[in-house]
Parts: structure tokens; sequence; C-alpha cells
């Protein structure tokens, strides 16, 4: 093996890692490290001139390996492995060290920070050393493309994909399409109907010569890998069909929260206690009554149900707050001269045109009052003293201070949303991963927001976090576009850590066959050894840890890379050349 | 001074290592004595890298995998409990307290969890002193070294 002639850059992040993290002496110090022939600090390494900087020296010292010490390298791993490249260095020389992560965005003393990142880029220097070339390995991409969920995300997806003249598989687990939007009456802000915008989108992919819809579909398992992934359908439990596609769009939507479980909202208990959802029903059926068949006069509208509030869902569920407004203005339009009550923690009503929104309903003789959304919920109880309203709302409001009992006929619960049931199972099936909401986890939220960490597999819509129509069909676009853009490829670029067997090690044993979870290693009986299927093999590296000769090697993942960084991380002092 | 122990952790990609992301981008505090290595999958940790980094000074090592059912690669988190399991044994056996060993499940959003994780682990090990695994095998050489030293020359002697 050459002599490793190694770049050792140590990121700023601006202040985010300097502020807690010596930089300078850090690189000063590991310049006396053997094989280390630059040392580098800088303000943004990810940055143009940063990468630059990488190339020029890798130009001009015939470096060979390069370290760059900054933040995680799920964020830019892949950022500074082009860098590589375009210096004409493979990609797989290189190491990242997270010291903003995994040292100053959670360590408060600086000593203390600047010497776990030393020991962290020492042991990424020890590491490097042991780098080898790897070689790019690139697979065909099916043009065909996986779409789960009918809501209006998917709907948008599979039509925007069919379009271009490529295949959809639409799949949607209820009898119907159009999600949770095909019980919703106007949308907001502009109340326009979202009937117009379903029901045309419904019936061109009924339509569509290249979309094929699987209604009461689930999805059980999928195989394969970007560009080459397979399932095996079962509509309505009988026919089988198994489906070939290189992309996948989850589209799974949301499930509107289950208010019964607020015990001062009393929903389930008091029949004119209704939500978000049931209230849709009724304007879209264009009547609104009492259980008891009577025209409300007097109607409260509680914000923030399930959202925002430690007991339930920490989160917002961003589209409440304006479907609210949206309630306020159809209720005033259908009922003139009836009380109509904004019950608030606080308004959210952000996003184009929906601040301008809650101006204009505000002077429809509107009563807003807020409050303590975390401590002090409103209680919903049930009149019996007098016969002309039968319930009473008593809030302690925040902004007069005062207490006091609304007279109602009916309440609107503006439920929030929630990850869907069967989350946990989509995420097992396409391999990705859920947040503590059981919200899907895009690859970065700024930098990739539309994909996963598995590649060919996108989220879009309310699976992701809870959003309303515009972000969904925005998010959704972004996803097409990604896929449109590696199907116009045609082929893509995989990792190739994968798993190799030294022939002359391997004793013949078979321990890894017993462990590998893809099946991709088999038994060679005629040279006695076993056998990787680098196309099938994940590089999960659980062959290597179980084999007892040493035969298996996972690349970039090998027993002398990781137990060099092990010494390295331990290195109390550094070795002087 | 106080002790402040050392130790190494091992990481998966998917769960753990996201999960001590999440910890960072959340800004929450934890003690600085861990130090993390990413793996693809907790099944790829080999027994040799926890005892490797004992040997080189650990006083504690940590692993972390996908909450069961939740790995990436189907089943790997399996395969390093019950590695984990036999390797408990063993380091009892070579006289490692094993409370210097643990496996724990971190998803990528317990970012809080594995930052108490770390200060607990931490805590543990500052209770329970030094290691010294280094410091005695690297005692053991250098005695053994001399004595073959010794034994080279009472060799050259005799062949005198």
């Amino acid at each position: 093996m050459e002599e490793p002639r190694i770049g050792v850059y140590i990121c700023w992040c601006g202040t985010n890692i300097a502020k807690m993290v010596d930089v300078e002496y850090i690189a000063e110090e590991v310049k006396k490290l053997q094989n280390v022939v630059v040392s580098r600090n800088y303000k943004y390494m990810c940055s143009d001139p940063g990468q630059d900087l990488i190339i020029k020296d890798i130009k001009e010292n015939n470096l060979n390996r390069i370290v760059v010490s900054a933040c995680s390298p799920r964020i830019h791993e892949l950022t500074f492995r082009k860098a590589l490249e375009n210096a004409g260095l493979n990609s797989y020389l290189f190491e990242m060290a997270n010291i903003r992560e995994h040292v100053s965005w959670v360590h408060t003393d600086r000593k203390e920070a600047t010497e776990k990142a030393k020991s962290l880029v020492m042991a990424a220097i020890k590491r490097v050393g042991f780098h080898e070339s790897l070689a790019k390995r690139s697979v065909e991409i099916n043009p065909a493309s996986l779409i789960i969920g009918g809501g209006i995300a998917g709907l948008t997806a599979a039509l925007e994909i069919a379009d271009t003249g490529k295949q959809v598989y639409l799949i949607e687990k209820k009898n119907s399409l159009g999600g949770n939007l095909a019980f919703v009456d106007l949308s907001f802000p502009d109340l326009s109907s979202v009937k117009q915008i379903l029901d045309p989108k419904i019936e061109k992919i009924n339509k569509h010569p290249n979309i094929k819809v699987f209604l009461n579909t689930e999805i059980d398992e999928i195989f394969g890998y970007v560009g080459n992934f397979e399932t095996k359908l079962f509509e309505n439990t009988k026919s089988e069909e198994t489906l070939k596609f290189g992309n996948i769009i989850v589209a799974t939507g949301l499930k509107p929260f289950d208010p019964s479980v607020i015990p001062e909202y009393a929903y389930g208990k008091l029949p004119d206690v209704i939500t978000s959802i049931e209230f849709e029903k009724m304007l879209k059926e264009g009547i609104i009554r009492t259980k008891a068949g009577k025209e409300p006069k007097n109607i409260g509208i509680i914000h923030c149900v399930g959202s925002r509030n430690n007991k339930y869902n920490e989160y917002c569920s961003r589209t409440c707050c304006a479907t609210g407004l949206k309630y306020a203005n159809q209720l005033r339009d259908a009922l003139p001269e009836a009380g109509i009550y904004e019950l608030y923690g606080d308004m959210r009503v952000f996003g184009k045109g929906c601040e301008e929104f809650y101006t204009q309903t505000s002077r429809k003789d509107i009563v807003f009052m807020m409050f303590d959304q975390r401590n002090d919920l409103p209680k919903i109880k049930a009149n019996t003293s007098k016969k002309d309203f039968n319930m009473i709302i008593e809030i302690n409001e925040k902004l007069s201070g005062e207490e006091l009992n609304i007279p109602v006929d009916m309440v609107v619960l503006m439920v929030g949303a929630q990850a869907q049931d069967n989350a946990k199972d989509i995420s097992h099936a396409v391999g990705i991963s859920m947040c503590g909401n059981a919200f899907y986890i895009e690859r970065h939220p700024k930098l990739d927001p539309v994909a996963t960490t598995t590649d060919g597999v996108y989220i879009v819509g309310s699976c992701q976090g809870p959003k309303g129509i515009i972000d969904s069909v925005s998010q959704t676009r972004a996803a097409v576009s990604r896929i449109l853009g590696t199907i116009a490829k045609g082929s893509v670029q995989v990792e190739v850590t994968t798993a190799v067997v030294n022939e002359d090690v391997c004793c013949g044993c078979q321990t890894c066959i017993s462990v590998c979870p893809y099946t991709a290693i088999s038994f060679n009986p005629e040279k006695n050894i076993s056998v990787v299927n680098e196309v099938l093999c994940k590089g999960c590296g659980t062959c290597g840890s179980a084999c007892p000769t040493g035969a298996i090697r996972s690349r970039h993942f090998t027993d002398l890379q990781i137990l060099s960084q092990i010494e390295g991380i331990m290195s109390l002092e550094l070795e002087e050349v | 001074m106080s002790f402040e122990p050392k130790i190494v952790s091992f990481l998966c990609n998917w769960c753990s290592y996201t999960g001590a992301d999440l910890a960072g981008t959340s800004r929450m505090k934890y003690a600085a004595n861990i130090r993390i290595i990413r793996v693809m999958c907790s099944g790829r940790v080999d027994p040799t890298f926890v005892l490797k980094a004992f040997r080189e000074g650990a006083d504690g090592v940590l692993i972390c995998g996908c909450h069961p059912g939740d790995c990436h690669y189907h089943e790997g988190n399996y395969k390093c409990l019950r590695r984990y399991k036999l390797l408990t044994k063993y380091i009892k056996q070579m006289g490692i307290d094993d409370k210097r060993l643990r496996l724990e499940w971190i998803s990528a959003s317990e970012g809080k969890q594995f930052a108490e994780l770390a200060n607990e682990m931490a805590e543990t090990l500052r209770n329970l002193g030094p290691a010294n695994i280094k410091d005695k095998l690297d005692f053991f050489q250098k005695t053994k070294s001399v004595n073959e030293d010794e034994n080279v020359e009472k060799e050259k002697m005799e062949a005198i």
C-alpha cells in the first residue's frame, strides 16, 4: 500500500464548533502526527471555498487521504466525497469526525470538548490510513414508481409521474381515493371547494393508461434496492400480483386525533360535542343541526385539541387554526344570527394569505377567547338549569383574566393530526425511520427534505409531519422531480460497502451464511468457500463480526479500520513523528 | 481531580447514531466521557472491538442499536444481543466488571434517552473507578519481555 499522505481539515462551522472547541489548537496538534501532510482550520468546510481548499491541497501536495472534522457524516459526507472525486481521488479515501453534533453542541466545558474533539480527529486520522479505494457501482433504474397512499399527495404524485409517460402503481388501503380531504368541504384561506381540486384528479387517475390503482391494498414487504424494488400485492386478499418499480413515494397521510381521551371536553359523553371531521360532514351536506335536530344558536370552536400539550401531542398540527377560522366564516354565512366563539391557546395561522384571513374573519362578529393550552383547558359541561341551551363552556379567559361561562348548543373540537396506526409497518416495509411521534424522518430537514436515508424512497405530505394541501403538493412535486431526474439519468450509483470473502483465508465453515439476513452469501462446494452476492449484500457487516477466520471483510468497515479507530480514540498522547 | 472515565461507544448508523445526532441538534447537554464510533449495524460490533477498546484503556464500552424489531437490517441487533450476552460472561472471567459493558437500544428519535444514558454510564463508571486494564496488560507485557530478555541473556551466558 502506498504511504498515506493525509490532509486534515477542522471546520469552525461559523461559531457552532469554534465557540466550544479550540479548532486552531487541534489543527496545530495533529500536524505533528505521522503521515499528516496538511492540517488546516477553516470557517465553513462545506462551502465552495472550503471544498476548493481540499481540492487544491490534494493536487498541490499529492494528498491521498482526507479527514474533515465538522458536522455529522450523515449531513456532509457525500459533499466531501464529491470534492475528493473532483480532485481525482477515490471518494472512499475520506473520513469524517463528528465534532459538532457529538461534541460542540452537547458539551459545556471548552477544555473537555476540545480534548474529546481531538481524540475523534485522531481516530479519523488513524482510520483513514487504512481506507481503500472502492470502485463505484451503478444500477439501472426501473422507470416505474410505487406510490403508497391515495390522498392529495399520492394523487398529485401519481399524475405528475404518469403524465411524463412512466408507469405508476398507486396503492390505497381504503376502498376509495382522496384520503382525509375527501371529507373536507372548503379549503383555507381562499374558501375554495376541495371537491373541485380532488374530483378531477381522481377521475383522471382512474382513466390514466399509465396508472394502475390498487384499492383495499396494503404493503407487506418490499424487496430490493433503489432502481430495482419488488413487492407482492394482495388486492382484496384475493389476487396476488408482483410489481417491480425503481422508486417509492410514501404518502400515507395522517390520522385525526381521538379527543375522547381529554376529560375536559366530554367528547363521546355530550352528543353535541363533535370533531372537526364530523363538522365537515355537516358542512358538506349543508345542514348544521344539533343531535336533537335544532339549529344551534351558539357554537364554540375549540382549537388545539390534542396538540401543543405534553399530555397528548407536543407538536402543532399546523392546519387546525386556519380550519377553525374557516368554520367561523362558513357558520357566519349559514347562520347570520348565531353566536360564534373561537376558543384558542395561541392563534397560529401562518402562510401566504392566512394572517389576512384571520384579520378578515375577526371582523365578522366572531368572539375570540384565549385559554392556557398547557395547564388550564376549558371545560364543557351539560346545562341542566335552563332549556334554551344545552351546554356551558367554562373558560379562564387569559386576556381579560376573567372566568367566563359560555352558553352553547354545539362545540366543534379542532382535532390535531397523528401518524397513522400502521406507520411502523410501512416504515419497516420500505426501510425508513420514524421520529418520536411516528412521523417519518427525512434525510435532512433542510438539505434533503423529501428523500430518506434509504435511496429511492421519498416521503411527502402529512406522513412526514402535519401539513396542509399547499405544503403537501409542493413537497410531492419536489419528490416527483427527484424521481424523474433519476429516471431520466437511467442509472444511479449505489454504495459499494459490501462484504467480500478472502478465498485464501475462508475455511468453509458457513457461519456467515447462517447470519446473513439477505441470503446474500452462498457456498461454493468446489472451492469450499463462501461467496458474497454483492447485489444482494446491503453491507450491514454482521458476517464480518461472525467470521472466525477473518476471511469476510466488510468494505469500508474492516476490522483494521475500526481497530485503528479505537486506537486513535484512546491514544492519550500524540505519537510524534 | 476526580476520576473521569473514558467510554468507547459503538452506535449503529440508522437508529442510535442518528439519535446521538438528534441529541446534538436539540442541544442536549451530556458528559464528555463518551467517544462515538459509527458502525452500519450493531451486528457489526465484533467482540474483538470491545476487547480492543478495553485493551487500549477504555473504562467502559457502550453498544447501541435499534430497538428490537426496528433493525434496518432486520435482525442485526439480535445478533449483537447474543454476542453481548456471551461477551459479558467472558469479560467477567477476565476480571472486568460487567457493568463496564452495556448494550442499549436507542432509536433515531431518542436523543434525550441517549444523553441520559451517556450521563448515567459516566456516573456508574466514576463510582466503579478506573478499569486499569491497559496498565495491567502493559505491565504484564513489560515484565514478560524483561523475563524473555533475561532468558536470552542466560542462554547467551550458557553458550559462552
